[in-house]
């Protein structure tokens, strides 16, 4: 009913329309005609409009789903990068905490090339030729590979790492004042040292990563150089850390601070001593300075000579043209190593001479087979080779007891020695001693000398003067420790312990004993003999009043013709040795080469130094005295009147000189030469002057070469001058030239040396 | 009629209501996008607000979506009256920007008018005036688009009055839209596809001179150039593309996630602006960006479909203009940045920063949805030359006659 009602409702509808509607209709018509053609118009741009949704979404699903793969792996190797944090790298101290080695702030300046080139582009009368040609200048590089850089497709580009602090205000004042962007300043960190040379062969170079490539910087790399933290994580653009990313973090833990045995002032001493030794020897190659404690072995000074500047490693050894000179590459580095970089006093192997004579002597009396009173006849060995075996001096010294067969360093008597020692117990004495081994110190390239392995009884007895075959100077140094500490060979201590940031102690290196070699009593007779030595003997010119110095002196041949290495090898004091110390001199083309004249006044001087910097008591002998009797100090006369002052000086034994032309002895002294309490030898000369501004009386200095301390006092006297003496001996330089004029009373400094008997 | 009657007619249901739903889609998604694209350089930014340009974009949309339910309820008819002045002011303002003394001469390009430190870009107002003028103007006078000079001309010296205001800016993607809306809209309107040819062959020969002869428009060259030939111009916009296209692809089919983008991080420049759709991509991968795309199709779709049925001729074209302007946006800006065509600042409604556009935008989206309104009817009417409360009234006419016989 209800479907039929409204089948006929629609039907009716269409018949019963009113004629307002079939009005409607018909103009209905019309407009949907034109109203079609509008709305298929819109239905094209609609199909339009989605087609492109649809393209572009398939385009979409091709770039993620397709490509995506090799876009995020591009895109991750720009994001993903993980940052090393570089661990502050420990210093290097000295035993009493002062830096050596330390980190210094510099600035790696790098670039963000789009960023630049962006920023040039804006910036009127800038071009990319000029900023890299103003760069390559503040940074000292080459333009043109500075441009290569500016014109580099990426966002990073180092320019110039490790330039120092005011470059990079350079650099950034200059990006400032152009007003370019991408430039930038990276802190990073160098190496410094602090005194330049100084023992530069302990503490060795760094390379451009700070990674240590010699000395103590390279044999404690694992411990100086820490764990560099990580962070494994995103990046932004500008190489910032992503706040929230997924990150892996490491913790940086910083290198540890090696605190070395060495003395810095005593590095100080040792190094003037060798550098002055060598310019006054006219040394060729070099030396070496070694100063240990023989109580615990801890190496106090090492020096090597010739050195090189650590900051400056690279640069041109002396003897080459710094113009043309290029450290870094194949040759130059080889240059290096043969020279400034050679560590003489553990590399170097040359035959110890007569140094070694004091081995022999311990090996003799340790087993027993010599006492101090032995006797022994300077006469050649036969019977050995084709040709005697003979004393180093023609002269020879006939019938000596061992003391003064140490003294005269007597070949013979050592021979006699050795063959008493017996081949086997001598050779295991050289194998004890420690001249098989390397001594095991901390610093790389150790080299040991060659020794006999199958030996014959010639060869002991050539070995038993130091002759035939090589050892190093650490070696031996180590050997004369063990005779001055009561018999203990020590490895030699470079490295006391190590630290901290904050200096508390990680780990401490203690004292190692490698064996005992020799007894305390062989060793308290064979200190008394070697005191000897330096007292009367061969070594006279290491004599220190007060300070009890033992020592042997060595003069080397070598294999080049007339070249010889002199030596000398002491402890102090001679009853409770607190210093050792070594001198080694290569090729001394001076006056002499022997030991005895080249190496032991550099000991003198240096073992003086040392033992007043430790502070060791100096306790002065008789003969001590008596020299120091010789030396007065000079009253101060000022003030007085000169008859009174004239009075003074005649009691006190001075000879003096007036002022010519004062006839009033009441008037006062105004001036004196030399001043009040100047040290000078006795039977001096003062020169007094009643007029402040009156003339000098000037005087001529004399010849003092080759002249007694007596003779040198009478002629200065005589000349009106003073004479201060240091050493002994006969004159063998001083402080004025012969022929100089000087004033009147003044004092010159002459130096003293035994020439004689000194081997 | 009396309030209460108006009140009686009024029915949620004759809105359409997809329309709303996607815009109210698109806003959210494109909320927290500029907040997950803006957050690395705000951060960055004088005060290391991560919120700064969130907050802004947050303020604009509220403005924008009070504006869209204000003007939902302004009959659409009233637009039409307006359209001349609106057009007129516009124009002034366009001028304005560019006027010699009144704009800035330090930079390059003028966009922006300041009233106080409320910035305002002219070129958006002067989009929606030109839909709104021509769709008025046509709907009154579209038989005369039969000829070229008395009807089809007039038209396109209007459209090349305001690409040359915003050419002088420059302006280049304000204007290539401007000329694709009013294209379409003369073209719905019945404008002969010679026509065109006639009038913008020798436009399109000028401005091809132009921008290969000033030093100004050199920049438009260059981009043509870039993208035919990737990598040789590494230094501005191949930049921004290649990373785009790092994002998007590292988005794969999920994405990293909300929130986990990476080019974000200053390798996409104002990541938050014209390349937030590459940061969805690597955000919310294939899928994410399938379904924005989806939602934009939707929109389009309803809008053609408010266009069709519109209440009459304006109402038609106003729909179809404010729908165009949208896709034709949302496309081009989608086309850049996966390098479908060459670099144009162009942004993406909906989602990127900018409050006027934002405003415009969900404005226009209002006056849609009031048009909607007049198009809800079931039956397809003639509706041209009829007064909208006439069509109401037949459309109940109907479905009573249908109903209760």
């Amino acid at each position: 009913m209800t479907e039929n009602r409204r089948k006929g409702g629609v039907r009716g509808g269409d018949k019963a329309v009113p004629r307002r509607w079939n009005h409607m209709n018909k103009k209905e018509k019309i407009i949907e005609k034109t109203d079609l053609a509008i709305k298929g118009r819109l239905l094209f741009l609609m199909v339009l409009f989605l087609l492109a949704v649809t393209g572009l979404g398939a385009r979409l699903a091709y770039l993620q789903l397709v490509e995506g793969g090799e876009l995020s792996a591009k895109a991750a190797s720009a994001q993903n990068k993980s940052v090393d944090i570089s661990p502050r790298r420990g210093a290097i101290l000295d035993r009493n905490g002062e830096e050596l080695a330390i980190n210094t702030a510099v600035e790696t300046v790098t670039i963000d090339p789009v960023g630049l080139r962006r920023s040039i582009a804006k910036t009127s009368g800038q071009s990319v030729g000029l900023v890299a040609e103003n760069l390559a200048g503040l940074l000292g590089l080459d333009a043109d590979a500075v441009q290569k850089k500016i014109e580099k497709e990426s966002r990073y580009e180092a320019l110039k790492k490790k330039a120092e602090r005011e470059t990079g205000e350079a650099v950034r004042a200059y990006a400032k004042a152009a007003g370019l962007g991408g430039i930038d300043l990276v802190e990073d960190s160098k190496r410094y040292y602090k005194n330049n040379n100084l023992a530069a062969h302990v503490i060795g170079m760094t390379g451009d990563d700070n990674q240590g490539l010699s000395g103590i910087e390279y044999m404690m790399e694992k411990y100086i150089k820490g764990t560099p933290g990580m962070i494994k994580g995103e990046l932004d653009a500008s190489r910032a850390e992503v706040p929230l990313s997924d990150e892996e973090r490491v913790a940086v833990q910083d290198g540890q601070n090696v605190v070395l045995t060495i003395d810095t002032t005593i590095q100080f001493y040792a190094t003037q001593a060798l550098e002055k030794a060598i310019a006054d020897n006219d040394v060729q190659n070099g030396g070496a300075a070694i100063i240990m404690d023989p109580r615990n072995g801890d190496i106090l000074a090492l020096v090597s000579k010739p050195d090189f500047n650590l900051n400056d490693p690279y640069a041109s050894p002396p003897g080459y043209i710094s113009e043309t000179w290029n450290g870094r590459s194949q040759e130059g580095a080889d240059i290096l190593n043969r020279t400034v970089w050679r560590n003489k006093a553990i590399m170097d192997t040359y035959e110890p001479g007569s140094t070694f004579k004091a081995i022999t002597t311990a090996a003799g009396l340790d087993e027993g087979v010599i006492t101090l009173e032995s006797q022994f006849r300077c006469e050649p060995v036969t019977g050995y080779g084709p040709d005697p075996i003979r004393c180093w001096t023609r002269v020879g010294h006939g019938v000596q007891d061992l003391t003064h067969a140490v003294y005269n360093s007597c070949n013979p008597a050592f021979m006699r020695i050795a063959q008493k020692v017996s081949l086997d117990r001598f050779y295991q004495y050289a194998r004890n001693f420690g001249f098989y081994d390397k001594t095991g110190i901390l610093l790389p390239g150790e080299v040991k000398g060659i020794f006999h392995t199958t030996p014959k009884e010639i060869d002991m007895l050539v070995a038993s003067f130091g002759q035939r075959f090589t050892i190093t100077p650490i070696q031996l140094i180590t050997a004369y420790a063990a005779i001055a500490n009561g018999g203990n060979l020590l490895k030699p201590r470079l490295v006391k312990e190590l630290t901290d940031a904050n200096g508390s102690v990680l780990t401490r290196f203690d004292t190692e004993v490698v064996r005992k070699v020799i007894s305390k009593d062989t060793s308290d007779k064979l200190r008394a003999i070697l005191e000897g030595v330096v007292e009367e003997g061969t070594g006279r010119n290491a004599y220190v009043g007060g300070f009890r110095v033992a020592g042997k002196t060595g003069t080397s041949q070598t294999t080049d013709a007339d070249r010889y290495i002199a030596s000398f090898c002491a402890f102090a004091p001679a009853d409770n040795p607190v210093v050792c110390v070594l001198i080694m001199l290569d090729n001394p083309l001076g006056d002499s080469h022997m030991g005895g004249a080249v190496a032991a006044p550099v000991a003198q001087k240096l073992l003086e130094d040392v033992l007043t910097y430790m502070e060791v008591e100096r306790l002065y002998n008789e003969r001590d005295l008596k020299e120091q009797m010789q030396q007065v100090l000079i009253p101060n006369l000022k003030g007085k009147t000169v008859e009174e002052a004239v009075k003074a000086l005649q009691d006190l034994g001075f000879e003096y000189k007036l002022q010519s032309g004062i006839a009033d002895v009441s008037r006062v002294v105004a001036v004196q030469m030399p001043l009040a309490d100047t040290r000078v030898s006795a039977k001096s000369v003062v020169a007094l002057y009643a007029d402040a501004d009156a003339e000098r009386m000037m005087v001529k200095v004399p010849d003092f070469n080759n002249k007694t301390t007596f003779e040198a006092a009478e002629t200065a006297k005589r000349a009106g001058l003073n004479v201060r003496a240091t050493g002994s001996g006969v004159a063998k330089g001083q402080g004025s030239e012969a022929g100089a004029e000087v004033e009147a009373g003044s004092v010159v400094d002459v130096v003293f040396r035994y020439t004689d008997n000194i081997e | 009629m009396k309030w209460n009657q108006r009140l009686h007619k009024f029915n949620l249901r004759h809105y359409d209501f997809w329309i709303f739903l996607c815009v109210m889609m698109l806003l959210a998604i494109g909320l927290v996008m500029i907040f997950s694209s803006s957050a690395p350089s705000s951060v960055r930014g004088k005060d290391g607000d991560a919120y700064s340009v969130f907050r802004n974009q947050l303020r604009n949309t509220a403005i924008g979506f009070a504006g869209m339910l204000v003007l939902s309820f302004v009959p659409y008819r009233l637009w039409s009256r307006l359209s001349p002045l609106i057009l007129l002011g516009a124009l002034a303002l366009l001028g304005l920007v560019v006027a010699p003394g009144f704009a800035d001469e330090s930079v390059d390009v003028h966009r922006w008018l300041y009233i106080g430190s409320f910035g305002f870009q002219p070129s958006e107002l002067a989009k929606f005036a030109m839909v709104c003028f021509l769709s008025a103007s046509l709907a009154k006078r579209r038989e005369r688009l039969k000829y070229f000079f008395k009807g089809f001309l007039p038209y396109f010296l209007l459209i090349v009055a305001n690409v040359g205001l915003l050419m002088i800016e420059p302006h280049l993607s304000g204007s290539l839209i401007i000329v694709g809306v009013s294209s379409l809209i003369l073209f719905t309107a019945g404008a002969k596809i010679r026509h065109f040819f006639f009038a913008g062959a020798p436009l399109v020969a000028g401005a091809v001179v132009l921008i290969s002869v000033v030093e100004k428009y050199r920049y438009i060259l260059d981009r043509v150039l870039a993208f035919q030939n990737p990598g040789l111009d590494p230094l501005g916009d191949d930049w921004q593309i290649v990373n785009s296209l790092y994002a998007i692809g590292s988005g794969g089919l999920f994405g990293r996630g909300i929130g986990r983008s990476m080019q974000k991080f200053l390798y996409i420049p104002e990541p938050y602006n014209d390349f937030i759709f590459s940061v969805m991509a690597e955000e919310l991968g294939f899928i994410g960006v399938a379904s924005v795309l989806i939602l934009f199709g939707v929109l389009i779709w309803r809008g053609f479909k408010v266009s069709i049925m519109a209440g009459d001729l304006f109402g038609s074209l106003f729909a179809l203009g404010i729908t165009s302007l949208i896709a034709i946006q949302a496309l081009f800006n989608i086309a850049v940045v996966t390098r479908t065509v060459p670099v144009t600042g162009v942004s993406l409604p909906f989602f990127s920063y900018g409050g006027t556009s934002m405003i415009m935008f969900l404005g226009e989206i209002g006056i849609l949805l009031n048009i909607s309104k007049s198009a809800h009817v079931d039956t397809v009417l003639p509706v041209n030359e009829l007064r909208a409360a006439e069509i109401t009234h037949i459309g109940r006419l109907r479905k009573f006659v249908q109903n209760d016989d």
